[in-house]
């Protein structure tokens, strides 16, 4: 019954994915499955990219509407059609409110991290008949970054988020507070901390001198145009953007993208045509006949990669950690229950009660043979999971039979339960996905299994 | 009799229902038992479907028959998972190495990938017969007079049952090389549905007519939510929430049946 993990497997692009070592890359390989064969949507990831909001910067606290957003931004409940059959959600493509590299969708993408977001699987009204997919956008500092879309057609952060669950992914309209909610939580999303750049987007003496060499070079005016430098567009005091759209010779009007944190966000451009800063530099190089030395090129890669750096890009998975975020997204019903807002109460029970499947099958079952040991701690930790799900669901049968003094009791016990289940799902963490050899030998063993197929 | 007068009337009383409260548990325990034992039949009756389907399979991997093959491998898997309420809590060894994945050396998922991912017959010879063999002592161990089903244990592996039902299946679900994930939740479906009436719904019944009832109501929509042709066509959502609804009532049933709710830790 370990679906997700087990609709991973691929025989197709195996040999790539093997070479590329992705051995937690776990394609869709069934004709049966929600989503086209060979998707790609890299859920199991171990190593995630790093959550940072502005309010833990400044020393504040989880506001209701940010829970509720960061919840609704993980919950497929929003979406409509095979998008939410798929149990896609906001996070699927913006894991952590960063982007998906590996995100592949064969039909909609054209290369990994890139997805057509007119095309006919998840809303036929939408297809406008041309596959012209884009990169998935890190969300990062998203709150600079106006206007919205590679195209910047939105002005407003709000229309493009209902934009996106409407026509993108058929979703029901919206609540004013669901899209308040997300937009709460988009905005917190922070740039990561980066000692190699000044708040004003100059370096410090952290960056090297080839960095350096490269800033003079992306300040330097133009050959053939003194009144441009790559600074023109990118400023540096202002996230290395200037909020317009340009066209660059790649096929129509496209914004600025952001630098800060931007060794992550590859691909690159619009379509995602260059995996690398090499590739880029090369380009605009030709494109603005700018004569650069190979040198310059060099120097001006290290520049990107300094201002593009992060101090912790990645943050590894835990129990812990999913029980943390998973409390803080079910504490929306702390306020959702005596409100008696019915439709919060479901939308958590449907978005937490199926994180918490996933975190259930991160602990295998007896059958799965790439693990030995710990099979008590493991099948209770599974039967904890069960627990805790079944006890939300309660909850929303009582909400849905206007039973909220019932919900409220319910809730409380799901908190205890909780509190109670931890220790056995941290009991078996070792012999759990989120061991990183556990998690290698189950994701090669896939692999073989892939390979056996062939 | 003279002894118990002694008593004081409200001591006499509580002594009194205490009395009636153990014999009608104790009948509905019988009740219980009796059904139990009603469900070992369906359970033989279903190993022995996929002991037939194994060995035309083992037949038609002989021939090297590759459609045939195929069709038993699914005719074979119907037996098996319908079983789904105990093959975990009263075979696990077996579950084991029947049901092993991902890389198994031997079980259903191991012959699955070969004959409907590589499309091959060659190199099933052995597997198959480990299968067979393993079918065989579960046959034997079900069989056995002395052994028989527990109603407590049995709740508890429906309810898990109907609670994996509502498993997220869109990835193509357990067996995607041979994509019948259909299949095996309508058969695991079947297996709620046989276990839950032939061991609990009259004892519920009587007790308490209003849960039983949606109970049954609540077996019936899961049974038409997965009576489709394949799992695109299947509300995923629905069947999900379907699902844990139907394992919730059942955890709620338990101790009204006079069973244990069986919360993690109890155990």
């Amino acid at each position: 019954m370990t679906a997700r993990l087990y609709s991973g497997i691929a025989a197709a692009g195996l040999i790539a994915l093997l070479a590329a070592g992705a051995a937690d890359a776990t394609p869709v390989v069934s004709k049966d499955a929600t989503l086209p064969v060979g998707s790609e949507l890299n859920e199991q990831v171990l190593d995630q990219p790093t959550e940072l909001f502005a309010f833990e910067i400044a020393g504040g606290k989880r506001s209701y509407l940010f829970n509720l957003g960061d919840m609704l931004f993980s919950s497929p409940a929003i979406f409509g059609g095979k998008a939410r059959d798929a149990g896609l959600s906001c996070n699927s493509c913006h894991q952590q409110g960063a982007n998906n590299s590996a995100l592949y969708i064969p039909g909609l993408s054209r290369r990994p991290g890139t997805f057509d977001t007119t095309g006919a699987l998840f809303n036929p009204k939408a297809d406008n008949g041309v596959f012209d997919p884009v990169t998935v956008p890190s969300l990062r500092g998203a709150k600079f970054l106006a206007p919205y879309g590679h195209d910047g057609r939105f002005a407003s952060l709000r229309d493009f988020v209902r934009n996106v669950i409407v026509n993108e992914f058929a979703g029901p309209d919206p609540s004013g507070q669901t899209l308040d909610a997300l937009v709460t939580y988009i905005q917190e999303i922070s740039f990561l901390p980066n000692d190699k750049l000044t708040s004003d987007g100059h370096l410090t003496e952290k960056a090297s001198d080839a960095a350096r060499r490269g800033e003079a070079l992306f300040n330097k005016p133009f050959p053939h145009n003194a009144a441009m430098s790559c600074a023109t567009c990118h400023q540096a005091d202002a996230a290395f953007v200037d909020r317009k759209v340009h066209d660059i010779g790649t096929g129509g009007f496209f914004k600025t993208k952001t630098l800060v944190n931007a060794r992550f966000n590859a691909p690159y451009f619009h379509d995602g045509r260059f995996d690398t800063f090499d590739e880029v530099v090369g380009y605009f190089d030709k494109h603005y006949d700018l004569g650069l030395t190979a040198h310059e090129r060099a120097d001006l890669v290290a520049y990107l990669d300094a201002v593009g750096d992060a101090e912790q890009p990645f943050t590894r998975n835990t129990v812990q950690a999913e029980i943390d975020e998973l409390t803080a997204f079910a504490s929306v019903l702390e306020v959702a229950i005596p409100a008696h807002d019915k439709a919060v109460v479901l939308q958590a029970v449907e978005s937490v009660g199926g994180e918490w499947r996933e975190v259930g099958e991160n602990f295998p079952d007896r059958r799965d043979t790439s693990v030995e040991g710990g099979l008590r701690e493991r099948l209770k930790a599974r039967a904890s999971v069960r627990d805790v799900v079944l006890t939300l669901r309660q909850i929303a049968m009582a909400a849905e039979s206007d039973d909220f003094a019932g919900a409220g009791r319910l809730y409380a016990e799901y908190r205890n339960l909780v509190v109670a289940v931890a220790p056995h799902l941290k009991a078996a963490e070792p012999w759990s996905l989120f061991n990183p050899d556990v998690h290698e030998r189950h994701f090669a063993a896939l692999a073989r299994l892939a390979a056996l197929a062939k | 009799m003279q002894g118990f007068f002694q008593f004081p009337t409200f001591a006499r009383c509580a002594l009194l229902a205490a009395v009636f409260v153990f014999a009608a548990t104790s009948a509905s325990a019988d009740k219980l038992t009796d059904g139990a034992k009603a469900y070992k039949p369906f359970i033989v009756e279903r190993i022995g479907k996929a002991i037939a389907g194994a060995k035309e399979m083992q037949a038609a991997v002989k021939a090297g028959d590759l459609k045939a093959a195929q069709t038993a491998w699914i005719a074979s898997r119907k037996g098996w998972e319908a079983m789904e309420p105990v093959t975990g809590t009263y075979f696990g060894d077996l579950d084991k190495l029947i049901d092993a994945w991902p890389d198994a050396k031997t079980g259903y998922h191991a012959i699955e990938v070969v004959l409907f991912s590589a499309k091959k017959t060659e190199g099933l010879d052995q597997p198959v017969a480990e299968l067979l063999a393993n079918m065989d002592k579960f046959e034997k161990r079900v069989t056995d007079k002395t052994f028989s089903f527990a109603p407590q244990k049995l709740l508890e592996g429906t309810a898990n049952l109907a609670y994996e039902v509502g498993e997220e299946k869109s990835g193509g679900g357990e067996s995607p090389f041979a994509a019948t994930s259909i299949i095996d939740m309508q058969e695991n479906v079947e297996g709620i549905e046989v276990a839950w009436k032939l061991v609990f719904a009259d004892t519920l019944k009587k007790k308490d007519a209003k849960l039983a009832g949606i109970i049954d109501e609540r077996i019936s929509n899961l049974e038409r939510l997965v009576k489709v042709p394949d799992i695109k066509s299947m509300e995923a959502r629905k069947v999900h929430i379907a699902g844990e609804e139907l394992a919730a009532l059942m955890l709620q049933a338990a101790p009204t049946l006079g069973l244990k709710s069986f919360k993690v830790g109890d155990e």
